[in-house]
């Protein structure tokens, strides 16, 4: 069964059927209302429960195994991750993370999946934007919002669609590469801005993401930022001038830090994705003992009912 | 690209940036390696994806970035 079908089974086993029995054994009440009406409905109840169970049955085999697929990729992007935080370390100790610096006009990159069913991740980073997009507004000040990811789009496009410069998704189809955190560097530092923040889950375990803003400024910026002090006075250039160095710096930084970010997102989604599919197969076995344990015991009732007139019709018989 | 105009390496001048400029020496260093370890690095040139420019709150129009196809179907084996 295909990813797609399977979370419409998904959704159309969450249903409420009959309000009555929803807090007994949810789904189950129009089932429990059926076989209240004679022995032929009772048997179509039976089917239905018996279907029912197969398609709850089905849809745990698909948790489970996204699950294992979810943690053997989480695997691989943990390496990713940890070698990709060697790139970006070193620039933050230079030229250091400035989230409350006040320039004039701000960017925010929100770095979310392309595919759902990875809890809550998501919805966070987007609510982080939004957050972020507030904090910066003021007057004279500039907003633009380059969401990364098919998800972060769908969510911001609702109440943000006017501050959208441009999307990015499939980031992660082929092969997170720095080649390709480059290009989408370089298509942002053709948009104006003076700081670019980046929003992405920060992974910290595989039960533990952080949301997290990496601030990068313009090489502009940077250098006002510079000039106005810190460690960079520390250093002695050498080579090419400091504001060319800078520029290069402001580029290397923008480039690495999304790299950095794509890389810690996907790792959380991964992470995110296994935990969700583990409580989900988890949610599944319950509903299915329960079905179980409901089917077995109309079963048997069935049974008792039969009996009970088979040996009531006898008895009419004899006692004539 | 203000103030760094006047005294700028070569391949600013040649409209380059930093990231174009690096990624490409990556590339020839990639290109300069024997197999196996060639075929095994030139997987980590794959550039793909999909991006969209929006504007008045509507996307214009999508593109799909493909920057080294050979790259991209060497990741996807």
């Amino acid at each position: 069964m295909s990813l797609r079908r399977g979370r419409g089974v998904l959704q159309r086993l969450q249903q409420p059927l009959c309000e009555g029995l929803q807090q007994h054994a949810p789904g189950l009440g129009e089932i429990a209302w059926l076989s209240q009406t004679g022995t032929q409905t009772r048997q179509a109840s039976q089917l239905a429960v018996k279907q029912r169970m197969r398609s709850v049955q089905n849809i745990q085999k698909i948790t489970k195994a996204m699950k294992m697929v979810a943690a053997s990729k989480m695997r691989v992007a943990q390496v990713n991750t940890e070698k990709s935080r060697a790139i970006v370390s070193p620039l933050v100790r230079l030229l250091g993370d400035l989230p409350a610096v006040d320039v004039e006009n701000n960017i925010t990159v929100p770095v979310t999946t392309d595919k759902g069913l990875c809890g809550g991740i998501n919805s966070t980073i987007a609510k982080y934007t939004r957050a972020t997009l507030r904090a910066m507004a003021g007057e004279g000040k500039k907003q633009g919002l380059v969401v990364i990811g098919e998800k972060g789009r769908a969510q911001l496009q609702r109440d943000q669609r006017k501050a959208i410069n441009a999307t990015v998704a499939d980031l992660g189809k082929v092969r997170i590469t720095f080649s390709q955190a480059s290009t989408v560097a370089e298509d942002l530092l053709k948009t104006e801005y003076d700081a670019a923040r980046i929003l992405f889950n920060r992974f910290g375990s595989a039960i533990s993401f952080m949301p997290t803003v990496a601030t990068v400024l313009s090489p502009d910026a940077l250098e006002k930022e510079v000039e106005a002090g810190g460690s960079m006075d520390l250093y002695e250039v050498e080579g090419p001038d400091r504001p060319q160095l800078l520029q290069d710096l402001a580029e290397f930084h923008l480039a690495a830090t999304l790299y950095n970010g794509v890389q810690e997102n996907n790792c959380s989604e991964q992470a995110s994705r296994m935990s969700a599919m583990e409580s989900s197969t988890k949610n599944a076995s319950e509903m299915l003992s329960k079905l179980t344990l409901y089917y077995n015991r109309s079963r048997q009732a069935k049974i008792t009912t039969e009996l009970i007139e088979i040996i009531s019709g006898a008895s009419a018989l004899e006692s004539k | 690209m203000s103030s760094s105009a006047a005294a700028s390496s070569y391949w600013r001048v040649a409209g380059m940036s930093y990231l174009k400029y690096s990624n490409l020496c990556a590339d020839m260093v990639r290109a300069a390696l024997k197999e196996p370890f060639k075929t095994k690095a030139k997987v980590r040139e794959a550039v793909y994806y999909r991006t969209a420019q929006w504007k008045d709150g509507q996307p214009v129009k999508q593109v799909i970035v493909d920057l080294n196809p050979e790259a991209t179907a060497l990741s996807k084996k």
